[in-house]
C-alpha cells in the first residue's frame, strides 16, 4: 500500500466531514492508503463515490473524468487534466486539487 | 429611432472652441457597432487619422454606453472609454462600472466624442439633453475624492443624484498610466486613458441622473431574461459570495500570483490575503453599482494589523496582487490603504504595481540607492515607502517622473541587466496583476490584444459558455492558442452592452437580453461577429498607427520561466512564434504579417477597410 495525501482547497472541501483535517479553514487533507498501481483517476473516483460533495464539485463519477472548473495539482506542481488522470500514485504523493480562476 | 435602448444622440464636445452638438446616430450605425467600445471603434477609426499622437487635441476620447445600460438588466451602468492611449500610442479601450454608463443615457446621450485642448482646465456637465463646459480651475490638484466631494456641493445635489468621473493629479501631470476614476472608485485604468483627459484640459464629467427616456421593446421578456442572468451570475464561481478576491488563493495554487515582480512563486501568507480572509476578518458594506443584486463592490473597515480603523475599498483582486504579494506585503490592511492611495491619485494600479516592484528588485540588486530613490527605502514590503513614492509618481517629483513613464521605458531608460527585470508587453501594454507565465491563455492575450488589455478574457477558463470545448492542456502553446482565437468576440461584444462582466456572466442569456432591449433577434453568432468586427477595426487603425508585429510579444521577464511554484519550468517562449502563427491563422490574419486578410474583413461587415490596410 502506498500513502498519499489529497488536499482541496477553498469550497472544494466544504461539508467533508471530519474525515479531512482542516489546518487553515481554507485547506481540507485527508491522507489515503491506496493499491499499488492506483491512477489519479480511480483515486479521485474512489472518494467521490463516498463524499457526495466531492461527485458535485470535483470528480463525475458517471463520466470518470475531472468536472469543469477545476485545477489539480501533483506534487505541487499543475498538471493538464489529461495526464492527471492516468498518472500512477506513488507512496508520499500529494494531489491538490482547487477552484479554477474564474475572471481575468 | 426604430430601436430600443438608445437614445440616439452622441454628443461632440470641441474643448478647442468650448463648443457642443449634437450628432444623431443611425440606425445602421447602430446595427454595425451596437455601443460601447463599438462605437469607440468606430468614432476612433473614423476621427483619428495616422500620425496623430496620444496627446495631440486631434486625438479623440470617447465615452460610450451600450444599449443595456440603465435599462433594467440588472448592474447595466457601465461605460466604455476609446481614446488612441499613451502607454502603445495605440488604440486603448477600456470599461468602468458604477453608475455613468445608465446616468449619461438618462441625460439623453449614447455617447459623447471629445476632441481638442481647452485653454484651461474644464468639466463637462450634462443634463436633459443639454451639456455645458464649465472652468474647473477651482479642481486643479484634488485628488479624484476631493473631486467629487467639490463637485456635488458646488451643483448642490446628493450623492446618487449624479455620476462622476475624472481625473487626479496623476492624470493632470501626464503619468502615462492615468486612469479615469469616478463613482466612489471605479476606474477605466487601461492605456492611459486619464493621461489623454489631461492632455485635453479636462478634468471631469457629470452627468445628472435624470429619468429614463429610451424605450425597452420587450419588458417582459427582458424582466423573465434578466432574472436568468441575475441567477447565473450568482452561481457562477465565487464572486457573490467572496468577491474577485475569492480567487486570490487559487491563483496562487496554480503559480499565477504574481511574487515579488516574478521572482518567486512562493507566498504562503496567500491565506490571510484573500477575499475569504478579507470579508469573515474585516468589517465590508456594500456599495453596489446601479441597480446591480451581485454587489460584489464593497467598502472595509481594517479591524486588525497597523492599518487597524482604516475605511477604504474592498480591494479587488488586481490591488489584493499589487499591492500584496507583487511587493512582498503580508498585510491585509495595507493593500486597503495603497488601494485607496493609488485610487485617489488616479492611476492604474497594474502598471503602478509592475513599476513599485521593479524598483524593488532593483533597489534590492544594488541597481538602485536610497539616494538614487531620493531617500527612500524600497525594501520588499515597506508599504509606507510605495505609499510616499506613489505621491511622487503622481506628482513627478525626483525619481518619480522617470517612474511616471511605466516600467517600460524606465528600464529602458535605466538600461543594463534591471531592462530585463520588468514586466510588460513591448507594445506598452500592461498584464493584469497575475504571473502569466501560469497562465498562457492570458499571456498571449496580453500580448496580441488590439484593446491594449485583455481582449479574449475567460478564453481560457469558461469556454464552455459558448459552446467551445475546454483545454486539455494549459501548458499547449497549440490548445491555447487556437482557444484563444476562437473564443475572440465574445467579450468585446459584452464591452459593447454597458453590462458588468461580473453580474452578466452568461453570454447567451445577455443576447436574448440585448434582444428584448433592441426588438432584435440576434444569435451568439451575430454576437461574435460584431465582437470580431470591433477587433478587426481597432486592429486594422493600429497597424496604420505605427503597430508591428514583432512587438506582440512579451518582455524578457514577462516571458520567463518560474523558477519555483506550481508552474516551475513552463516555457511558452519555447514555441512563442509557432504558437502567434496559429494564433493569427485561427483569427483570419496573416500568418506571417499578423494584419487581416481581406476574407477576414470581408467577412465581418469591413470590406472598406481593405483598401487602408
Amino acid at each position: 500500500m502506498n500513502r498519499v495525501t489529497i488536499e482541496l482547497w477553498l469550497w472544494l472541501g466544504k461539508e467533508l466531514g471530519d474525515d479531512f483535517e482542516s489546518p487553515s479553514g481554507m485547506r481540507s487533507i485527508r491522507e489515503e492508503h491506496v493499491e499499488e498501481g492506483m491512477t489519479i483517476r480511480q483515486l479521485l473516483g474512489n472518494l467521490a463515490s463516498h463524499y457526495p460533495p466531492i461527485a458535485r464539485t470535483i470528480f463525475d463519477t458517471k463520466a470518470k473524468s475531472l468536472l469543469p472548473h477545476v485545477v489539480v495539482n501533483y506534487n505541487d506542481r499543475v498538471i493538464s487534466p489529461h495526464v492527471v488522470h492516468n498518472q500512477v500514485l506513488k507512496d508520499g504523493d500529494k494531489i491538490t486539487v482547487l477552484p479554477m480562476y474564474m475572471g481575468g | 429611432m426604430n430601436i430600443g435602448g438608445y437614445t440616439g444622440n452622441i454628443l461632440r464636445v470641441d474643448l478647442s472652441n468650448h463648443e457642443t452638438s449634437i450628432m444623431e446616430l443611425d440606425q445602421a450605425a447602430i446595427e454595425k457597432w451596437v455601443g460601447g467600445v463599438g462605437f469607440g471603434a468606430k468614432y476612433l477609426y473614423e476621427e483619428v487619422d495616422a500620425g496623430i499622437e496620444w496627446a495631440a487635441p486631434d486625438n479623440r476620447i470617447i465615452w460610450t454606453s451600450g444599449p443595456l445600460a440603465g435599462s433594467g438588466v440588472y448592474g447595466a451602468g457601465t461605460f466604455n472609454v476609446t481614446s488612441k492611449g499613451p502607454m502603445t500610442n495605440l488604440a486603448g479601450c477600456s470599461q468602468a462600472n458604477g453608475y455613468f454608463g445608465a446616468y449619461m443615457k438618462f441625460s439623453g446621450f449614447d455617447g459623447i466624442v471629445f476632441q481638442g485642448k481647452a485653454s484651461e482646465l474644464v468639466y463637462l456637465w450634462i443634463k436633459d439633453g443639454k451639456a455645458e463646459i464649465r472652468n474647473a480651475r477651482h479642481l486643479a490638484g484634488k485628488d479624484v475624492w476631493e473631486m467629487e466631494d467639490a463637485l456635488r456641493e458646488e451643483l448642490g445635489v446628493r450623492e446618487k443624484d449624479v455620476s462622476i468621473f475624472g481625473i487626479g493629479p496623476s492624470g493632470e501631470n501626464g503619468v502615462l498610466y492615468s486612469a479615469i476614476v469616478g463613482d466612489r472608485g471605479h476606474l477605466a485604468a487601461h492605456n492611459g486613458l486619464g493621461a489623454v483627459m489631461g492632455s485635453k484640459n479636462l478634468k471631469a464629467v457629470v452627468t445628472y441622473r435624470g429619468k429614463r427616456t429610451f424605450e425597452v421593446r420587450d419588458p417582459e421578456r427582458l424582466k423573465e431574461k434578466n432574472k436568468a442572468l441575475f441567477e447565473h451570475a450568482k452561481g457562477f464561481g465565487f464572486f457573490y459570495e467572496w468577491g474577485t478576491g475569492g480567487g486570490f488563493s487559487a491563483l496562487y495554487g496554480t503559480g499565477c500570483l504574481p511574487v515579488k515582480n516574478y521572482t518567486t512563486n512562493i507566498f504562503p501568507q496567500h491565506e490571510r490575503m484573500n477575499g475569504q480572509y478579507m470579508r469573515t476578518h474585516f468589517e465590508t458594506r456594500s456599495k453596489p453599482c446601479y441597480t446591480c443584486r451581485i454587489a460584489h463592490v464593497k467598502e472595509v473597515t481594517v479591524t486588525e494589523g497597523p492599518y487597524k480603523g482604516f475605511v477604504g475599498e474592498e480591494p479587488e483582486y488586481e490591488q489584493l496582487a499589487a499591492w500584496g504579494p507583487m511587493i512582498g506585503n503580508n498585510d491585509l490592511g495595507a493593500v486597503v490603504m495603497l488601494t485607496r492611495e493609488v485610487d485617489r491619485l488616479g492611476m492604474d494600479c497594474n502598471e503602478a504595481s509592475w513599476t513599485i516592484g521593479w524598483v524593488m528588485e532593483c533597489y534590492e540588486k544594488g541597481v538602485f540607492t536610497r539616494r538614487d530613490l531620493d531617500g527612500l527605502d524600497m525594501s520588499w514590503g515597506n508599504v509606507e515607502a510605495v505609499r510616499i513614492m506613489l505621491n511622487r509618481i503622481a506628482n513627478r517629483e525626483g525619481i518619480g517622473d522617470l517612474l511616471a513613464k511605466g516600467v517600460m521605458r524606465a528600464s529602458q531608460e535605466i538600461g543594463g541587466e534591471a531592462a530585463d527585470w520588468a514586466v510588460y508587453t513591448k507594445k506598452g501594454c500592461s498584464p493584469r496583476g497575475h504571473d502569466h507565465r501560469g497562465r498562457w491563455a492570458e499571456l498571449l492575450d496580453t500580448c496580441v490584444t488590439n484593446t491594449s488589455t485583455l481582449e479574449s478574457t475567460w478564453a481560457g477558463v469558461h469556454p464552455q459558455l459558448v459552446n467551445l470545448p475546454v483545454v486539455s492542456d494549459p501548458f499547449s502553446h497549440e490548445e491555447v492558442s487556437t482557444l484563444n482565437a476562437r473564443f475572440n468576440g465574445i467579450r468585446i461584444f459584452d464591452d459593447c452592452l454597458g453590462t458588468c462582466r461580473i453580474a452578466a456572466t452568461d453570454p447567451k442569456l445577455q443576447v436574448d437580453c440585448l434582444n428584448a432591449v433592441t426588438g432584435w433577434e440576434l444569435d451568439l453568432e451575430d454576437a461574435f461577429t460584431i465582437g470580431r468586427r470591433v477587433i478587426n477595426q481597432l486592429r486594422v487603425f493600429n497597424f496604420s498607427h505605427g503597430m508591428k508585429k514583432e512587438d506582440e510579444m512579451p518582455s524578457t521577464r514577462y516571458g520567463s520561466m518560474p523558477v519555483d511554484g506550481p508552474a516551475e519550468g513552463k516555457n511558452i517562449m519555447e514555441k512563442w512564434d509557432r504558437m502567434i502563427e496559429n494564433y493569427y491563422t485561427h483569427m483570419g490574419w496573416d500568418a506571417q504579417t499578423g494584419k487581416p486578410l481581406p476574407k477576414t474583413l470581408e467577412k465581418v461587415g469591413l470590406t472598406e477597410l481593405i483598401e487602408d490596410l
